[in-house]
């Protein structure tokens, strides 16, 4: 059935393209080990690319998961060393509001000290000084090392990294069977979305970093790894409505947290088990819940702008299904050797824990995998800087402005809403992005007030000129996708990215972003007649295919 | 203070309105928020783009023959003549003449190179319909990033259309940090600039018989620097619609404009109307909101045409509330944020939300979900009415051209009545 047409050989092969999975990947290239990656989607196409940006303190756990809190406080530390570029050090607070146990506040205090995460309480004066728009209302306020976190452009400088370290990185990449012989996992069939061509990928060790995905990894080498995925639901805000980190100091409960990052505020979350991490929605009475518990810590909150929502699947990880809440499940990350658990060699799983600890995952996991292939050079990822944080400067929100000054690059704006240049996107489309969507990811464009409105035109005529033998056209064309796919250059472009950009807007459409819709509409349709423009007219070239919509990576459904 | 005749917005269904106020000598007042849809749309005037193989007329007729609640139907053919008649001969008389007619939709190229039906077009745009043969140059510049040569080209070669396309270079007078589609019509308003780009078009013209530029050739007179590139090229030139802010829409925004105030209307923007009183059957007072202090006006008749959810003339919040932010109208709206939107922002029959607007009358006046008249005084026009979808209709223009007009007669003759039973 399987036209395996290509052998791939490596030593080990980490299935995943999230934050842990490249953070493996790198780690595994800097010990000289022989890896390739496979990502069904995008790099950070899962929850990696899909949470609030929440570079974590450890706060948030000192009282109900001590282990996960002191794992958090040490890599917290770490990552602004390592990786600074990407980081913003906003800070944080813990505010006791009138909803919460005023109790509650000397319990986390011990709490921080017991589990070493650095605390200091202020008072309320100081605190409302520093973010005038809290509720004036609160009783207590403890500041803690909080940051934010480009999870996507980190994510893009840890694949850089890796692959100038010899890994191999290969997208778009779908695992469909792990190869069993007696006691031990030797290959992973993948097959290419683009092509459909089948591969063999044999590898001595084959690491399951799949996130909520790793329980579906594991099945298909009839090993159970009981993952829950937990959705979380997240809405971000148009304003810097606050510097800092916002947490209620109480235990983790939905809707508690506001994070400020780049030029957005992102209210979070939900925690909803779902059965299939591929199969969940945003729900409008979670958006309506987010949107009236924001109004608790920031009064005001839901007359502010909401940009766009969008959900993610936490990891969450339990030995055993049972009944509970996805709120008492561990955040603290569990390395599953399935050699001792199951008597299956050649295969690992990491599964749980968050993505301020993804490092430190993958140091654990590549520890055991080097000392059983025999490679004794250590663990260098804690000390080694990514490239581009050698000048140990944090990412300030100033940063995209402070570089058009400099260049005088007023001119050449794509999206005037993120501070976009038409550098950065011609950088991203030669550097291989497969999609506005790519580009979107490394250089931030379209995610401002206007959700591409303007942007997305320009980018999709510049691919052409940048690219021209390579503008990708037409999708695969399978159900769901018939409609996305227009053959003319830079349509298909157009389409998908508008339609990216969309899928985020309508739970949270009310308002002024309802009319930025309205106003899109009359640029897309009205003025430039998208609609017009006859569909399948030349037939799609295979390697220039947009393959976000292939069903095996399709997450989220629509109320259609 | 007396009574006066208010017209609620400034875009092209409350400007048809002043200006019909305004002939009929009661000098209206127009109160608006900002600018209307004159920035954001390509200028062009579309009565109706989704009329198949048929006749526009034929299509126009089915059309009010089909759907009561339709706007054009309240109007009826002759009407919407009317209003279409009286735009093109204001735009006649300020020189920015517009060519067309009902019976035939012409196809102008847009910029991104799909055929696009139009009623009317400012002669600066006709040499571009399609209906006509010839090769054809696209030409742009690198600095306007809102408008792609290659890619317009492309596409319109996909459609078997025999077309180049060519970056420009501009004189070194011209260099900026920044530009806009408006710094390129403060260039084209020169007659120098537009020698040097027409000597540099001559050069890379070929066997082009037309070329096609983004619709930036100048805010002064923009059918002088056409005829000016004309004469350089020996080809005919036509402009192509692009990215917001609209040059041809501000244009249509400065004779609008121009016209009323010289006539005793008067246009004041930045006056945003936010509240209104009344008795029974009559709007008798509207307010509004400036530098931060409220005035009262007092309303012998009103127009509505704050443009929907394009002009924030309907409010809508996370509770999926949805209100007329000026008037406090009953609305006409899906219930429940989940009714409101397809999954696909492409969805060929676009989104149950942006139909939302105020049911009226057969004289556009306001009406409440039992379908009594909420104000005798009043009338709608625009986006601000229900019953259409105009973007889906591709008839954004016409719609709010013709239903201003007629709008702001009936007004007028409401407003003459009122003062003669007053008197």
């Amino acid at each position: 059935m399987q036209n395996t047409t290509r052998q791939i050989q490596t030593d080990v092969l980490v299935i995943g393209g999230g934050a842990t999975g490249l953070g493996t990947v790198r780690d595994l290239a800097m010990r000289g080990i022989r890896t390739v990656l496979v990502e069904k989607g995008d790099l950070t196409h899962g929850t990696t690319g899909r949470y609030h940006g929440l570079l974590h303190s450890g706060g948030r756990y000192v009282v109900k998961d001590p282990q996960s809190a002191t794992e958090c406080a040490e890599e917290n530390a770490i990552l602004r060393r390592i990786m600074p570029q990407y980081i913003e050090d906003t800070s944080g607070f813990f505010v006791i509001t009138p909803w919460d146990d005023p109790d509650y506040g000397d319990r986390f205090l011990k709490a921080c000290h017991d589990t070493r995460v650095p605390v200091q309480e202020i008072s309320v004066e100081e605190a409302l000084r520093r973010e005038p728009v809290l509720n004036p209302k609160i009783s207590r306020v403890f500041e803690v090392p909080d940051g934010s976190a480009d999870s996507f452009m980190s994510a893009y400088g840890i694949a850089r990294s890796a692959t100038q370290y010899g890994a191999s990185i290969l997208n778009y990449h779908f695992v469909t069977d792990l190869v069993r012989e007696g006691d031990r996992i030797v290959a992973a069939i993948v097959e290419d979305l683009r092509t459909g061509e089948h591969k063999r990928i044999e590898a001595t060790y084959i690491l399951n970093t799949a996130g909520a995905w790793a329980g579906k990894i594991a099945q298909l080498a009839d090993l159970r790894v009981n993952v829950m995925p937990g959705k979380g639901t997240m809405i971000a805000m148009n304003h810097r409505m606050v510097n800092t980190v916002i947490n209620r100091c109480k235990l983790p409960a939905d809707g508690d947290i506001l994070v400020p990052i780049h030029t957005v505020s992102v209210i979070g979350t939900t925690d909803i088990h779902v059965l299939d991490p591929d199969v969940y929605g945003i729900e409008p009475d979670e958006v309506t819940f987010l949107m009236e518990e924001g109004e608790k810590m920031i009064p005001g909150f839901t007359r502010y702008r909401a940009l766009r929502a969008w959900a993610g699947v936490r990891p969450l990880y339990r030995e055993e299904s049972s009944a509970v809440s996805d709120r008492d499940v561990s955040r603290a990350y569990k390395l599953l050797d399935h050699r001792k658990r199951d008597g299956v060699d050649g295969f690992i799983s990491i599964v749980g824990g968050k993505w301020t600890t993804y490092r430190l995952m993958a140091e654990e996991i590549v520890d055991i995998v080097a000392a059983r292939l025999g490679v004794s050079t250590p663990c260098r990822t804690a000390q080694e800087v990514i490239p581009g944080g050698e000048e140990s400067k944090l990412y300030w929100l100033g940063h995209n402005l402070a570089h058009v000054e400099a260049d005088d690059s007023y001119g050449d704006l794509l999206c005037e809403c993120e501070l976009v240049t038409r550098k950065q996107v011609v950088q991203a489309i030669r550097g291989g992005a497969a999609n506005l969507d790519d580009v979107r990811r490394e250089t931030r464009l379209g995610m401002g007030p206007c959700q591409g409105g303007f942007c997305t035109y320009r980018a999709a005529a510049l691919w052409g000129e940048v690219k021209p033998d390579a503008v990708p056209t037409n999708a695969k064309n399978n159900g769901k996708l018939a409609q996305d796919g227009a053959g003319m250059p830079g349509t298909a472009l157009v389409r998908h990215f508008l339609q990216e950009r969309w899928k985020g807007l309508t739970s949270i459409m009310w308002g002024d972003q309802l009319r930025q819709a309205r106003l899109d509409q009359l640029i897309y349709v009205d003025t430039l007649g998208i609609d017009l423009l006859p569909e399948h007219i030349r037939p799609p070239q295979p390697e220039n295919e947009l393959v976000t919509g292939h069903p095996a990576i399709a997450t989220e459904y629509h109320h259609d | 203070m007396t009574e006066r005749a208010i017209v609620v917005g400034a875009g092209l269904a409350g400007l048809m309105g002043a200006l019909a106020l305004t002939e009929a000598g009661c000098r209206p007042l127009v109160l608006a928020k900002g600018l209307g849809i004159t920035h954001w749309v390509g200028g062009t005037l579309d009565v109706l783009g989704t009329t198949g193989n048929q006749s526009l007329r034929v299509a126009l007729d089915d059309l009010i023959a089909n759907n009561p609640d339709h706007p054009y139907a309240k109007l009826g053919i002759s009407e919407i003549e009317a209003g279409i008649a009286r735009f093109r001969a204001v735009m006649q008389q300020a020189h920015y003449p517009y060519a067309g007619s009902l019976e035939r939709n012409m196809i102008l190229p847009t910029a991104l190179g799909a055929l696009r039906p139009t009623a009317y077009a400012p002669i600066t745009m006709v040499a571009g319909d399609m209906r006509q043969g010839g090769e054809l140059l696209i030409a742009g510049f690198h600095e306007l990033r809102d408008f792609y040569p290659p890619l317009a080209a492309a596409n319109l070669r996909e459609q078997g259309v025999a077309v180049r396309n060519v970056y420009l270079e501009l004189p070194p007078s011209a260099k900026r940090l920044d530009y806009s589609t408006r710094t390129f019509a403060f260039f084209f308003d020169d007659p120098d600039f537009r020698q040097a780009i027409g000597r540099q078009l001559r050069e890379v013209r070929g066997k082009a018989t037309r070329i096609g530029l983004p619709a930036v050739l100048g805010l002064r007179d923009p059918v002088e620097a056409v005829a000016d590139l004309q004469r350089l090229t020996g080809a005919q030139i036509f402009e192509i619609p692009t990215l917001p802010p609209s040059i041809p829409g501000m244009r249509l925004m400065n004779i609008f404009r121009r016209t009323i105030e010289a006539a005793g209307g008067r246009v004041q923007i930045g006056s945003t109307v936010h509240r209104a009183g009344g008795n029974a059957d009559r709007l008798t007072h509207l307010y509004s909101e400036a530098a931060a202090h409220d005035q009262e006006h007092r309303v012998a008749v009103a127009l509505l045409a704050t443009g929907g959810i394009a002009g924030g003339g309907i409010g809508t919040d996370y509770t999926g509330r949805v209100w007329d932010s000026a008037l406090d109208l009953p609305l006409h709206a899906p219930a429940g944020r989940e009714g409101w939107f397809a999954s696909r922002f492409l969805h060929r029959e676009g989104h149950p939300i942006f139909a939302a607007g105020v049911a009226t009358d057969d004289q556009l006046r306001p009406l409440d979900s039992a379908g009594n008249l909420v104000y005798e005084n009043v009338a709608v026009a625009g986006m601000a009415l229900a019953g259409s979808d105009p973007v889906q209709e591709r008839s954004v223009t016409g719609l709010t051209v013709t239903t201003g007009w007629h709008a702001g007669n009936l007004l007028a003759r409401a407003m003459q009545a009122h003062l003669e039973t007053s008197n």
